[in-house]
C-alpha cells in the first residue's frame, strides 16, 4: 500500500513538474520590469591561452602612453612577468628589503591577482567580494551618482546600471598609488574605469574593462576577462600581510646559500 | 643518491654566489624559471600560511652530507581546492620536490612538482 502511495506520488509529482520542464526548454521569458540579470556566484578567472604576461595586464598590445606615463613606466619594477625585478617596487608584491607591502591593488588590477571573487546581488547594490585580501567593492545600482566628496581612494567609487543583460560599472575617485595592472602601467587620479559585466552563458562571466586616463594614455585601452562559475567553491581567507611568515624563509635563503 | 640536479647551474651550486641582500618573498625574479632542480628528503617543517605555503626539508648532498632545503608553494586556499589538507605534509614525511631554484643559488625553490611519500600532489593555481 505504501509502495503504491509512493508510486502515485511520484507520478503526480512528475505531472505537476511537467509544465515547469516545458517552460525550462523554452527561451528565457522576458524579465519582469526592473528585475536585474543574475550575476551572483563564485567566479574564478580563466587564463586565456597566449594572454600577455600570463594575465599580468589587460591587452595583448602595449597601451599608447603619454610621455608622462612612459617616464613613470620606466620607474616601475614589477615582481612578476617578463619585466620582473628582484628589487621590485610593486605596491602589492614588493620584493625589497623589509617591504611587506601589500597595499591594495585597486581597480582594475584586483582582477589580475589569481584568486576567485564572489558577486552578491541585492536590490540597489552589487557586492564584489575578492578573495585576494578580502577586498569588497560596493557597486551602487540604485541610481545615485558618484560620491565626489570623498578623497581619492584605493578602490575608487563605483556606480552601476543595467544595459540589457550587462551590468555597466563606472568607477572614478582613485588615488594614484596603484598600478593599472601587474605589469607596472601607471595612472593618475583622473583614471576612469568602465567594466561591462555579463553572463556569456550559465557558467561564464565576461568582463570587458576599459581604462581612460588622458594624462597617462593617448586613447582608452583595456581587454576582456573571462571567469568560470565555481558552484562548489567558497571565498576563503587570503591575507597578504601574512608575508611576515617569509622572514624565516628569507633568512634561510641566505644561510643555505653556498 | 638522494640529491640530483638537472641543471648545470645547480651542479655548480658549490661555487655560486648568493645575493648580498634579502630578496624577499614571492617575486618571480627571485627564481631562475628557465631551469629546474629536484631534491628528495625528509620534511622538518611545513607552514600552511598565506600568502604562500612553505616546506622545509633535510636532504643529503652528493657526498652524503646533510643539507637543508626549502620550497615555496601557492596559498593554502589554492592548495585546499587542489585536494590538500593542513596536515597533508608532516615532519618525517618523505618528499621529492622539483622547482625553480633561487637566483642566489641558495637551497630554496619555487616548487612546480611534488610527491609526498611517493604520492604525486596537485599544486593548485596562483602566485
Amino acid at each position: 500500500m505504501l509502495r503504491r502511495f509512493l508510486e502515485f506520488n511520484f507520478v503526480l509529482s512528475a505531472v505537476l513538474a511537467l509544465p515547469g520542464l516545458l517552460v525550462a526548454q523554452q527561451p528565457a521569458p522576458a524579465k519582469a520590469q526592473g528585475a536585474a540579470p543574475d550575476l551572483s556566484g563564485v567566479w574564478n578567472r580563466r587564463n586565456l591561452p597566449g594572454a600577455r604576461y600570463g594575465g599580468y595586464t589587460f591587452s595583448a598590445e602595449e597601451p599608447s602612453m603619454t610621455p608622462w606615463a612612459q617616464e613613470k613606466f620606466k620607474l616601475t619594477k614589477p615582481s612578476f612577468g617578463p619585466r620582473s625585478f628582484k628589487d621590485s617596487n610593486d605596491p602589492v608584491n614588493p620584493t625589497t628589503v623589509n617591504a611587506t607591502g601589500c597595499f591594495p591593488p585597486g581597480v582594475p588590477r584586483i582582477y589580475l591577482h589569481p584568486f576567485p571573487m564572489e558577486i552578491v546581488q541585492q536590490p540597489g547594490r552589487v557586492l564584489m567580494i575578492y578573495e585576494f585580501n578580502h577586498f569588497v567593492r560596493q557597486i551602487w545600482t540604485d541610481g545615485r551618482q558618484h560620491n565626489t566628496d570623498l578623497g581619492p581612494t584605493w578602490m575608487g567609487d563605483s556606480i552601476g546600471h543595467w544595459e540589457g543583460d550587462t551590468l555597466v560599472v563606472d568607477t572614478i575617485g582613485f588615488n594614484d598609488k596603484t598600478w593599472v595592472d601587474r605589469a607596472g602601467h601607471p595612472h593618475t587620479e583622473d583614471m576612469h574605469v568602465v567594466e561591462r559585466i555579463r553572463r556569456a552563458d550559465q557558467k561564464t562571466l565576461q568582463i570587458d574593462v576599459t581604462i581612460e586616463d588622458p594624462k597617462a594614455y593617448t586613447k582608452p585601452w583595456g581587454g576582456r576577462l573571462l571567469y568560470e562559475l565555481r558552484p562548489d567553491w567558497n571565498i576563503s581567507e587570503m591575507i597578504c600581510e601574512d608575508n611576515v611568515n617569509f622572514d624565516q624563509f628569507i633568512q634561510n635563503e641566505e644561510k643555505t646559500g653556498k | 643518491m638522494k640529491f640530483k640536479t638537472t641543471t648545470l647551474l645547480a651542479a655548480a651550486a658549490g661555487v655560486v654566489l648568493f645575493a648580498s641582500s634579502l630578496l624577499a618573498h614571492h617575486g618571480q625574479a627571485n627564481y631562475n624559471t628557465k631551469e629546474s632542480v629536484t631534491v628528495s628528503g625528509t620534511v622538518t617543517d611545513f607552514q600552511f600560511v598565506n600568502p604562500h605555503s612553505l616546506v622545509f626539508l633535510e636532504c643529503k648532498d652528493d657526498k652524503g652530507q646533510a643539507e637543508k632545503w626549502q620550497g615555496e608553494l601557492t596559498s593554502p586556499n589554492h592548495l585546499v581546492r587542489a585536494g590538500w589538507k593542513k596536515n597533508s605534509l608532516k615532519p618525517g614525511d618523505q618528499v621529492t620536490m622539483t622547482g625553480f631554484r633561487a637566483m642566489s643559488g641558495a637551497n630554496s625553490m619555487w616548487i612546480t612538482k611534488m610527491s609526498i611519500n611517493g604520492e604525486e600532489m596537485k599544486l593548485g593555481q596562483g602566485n
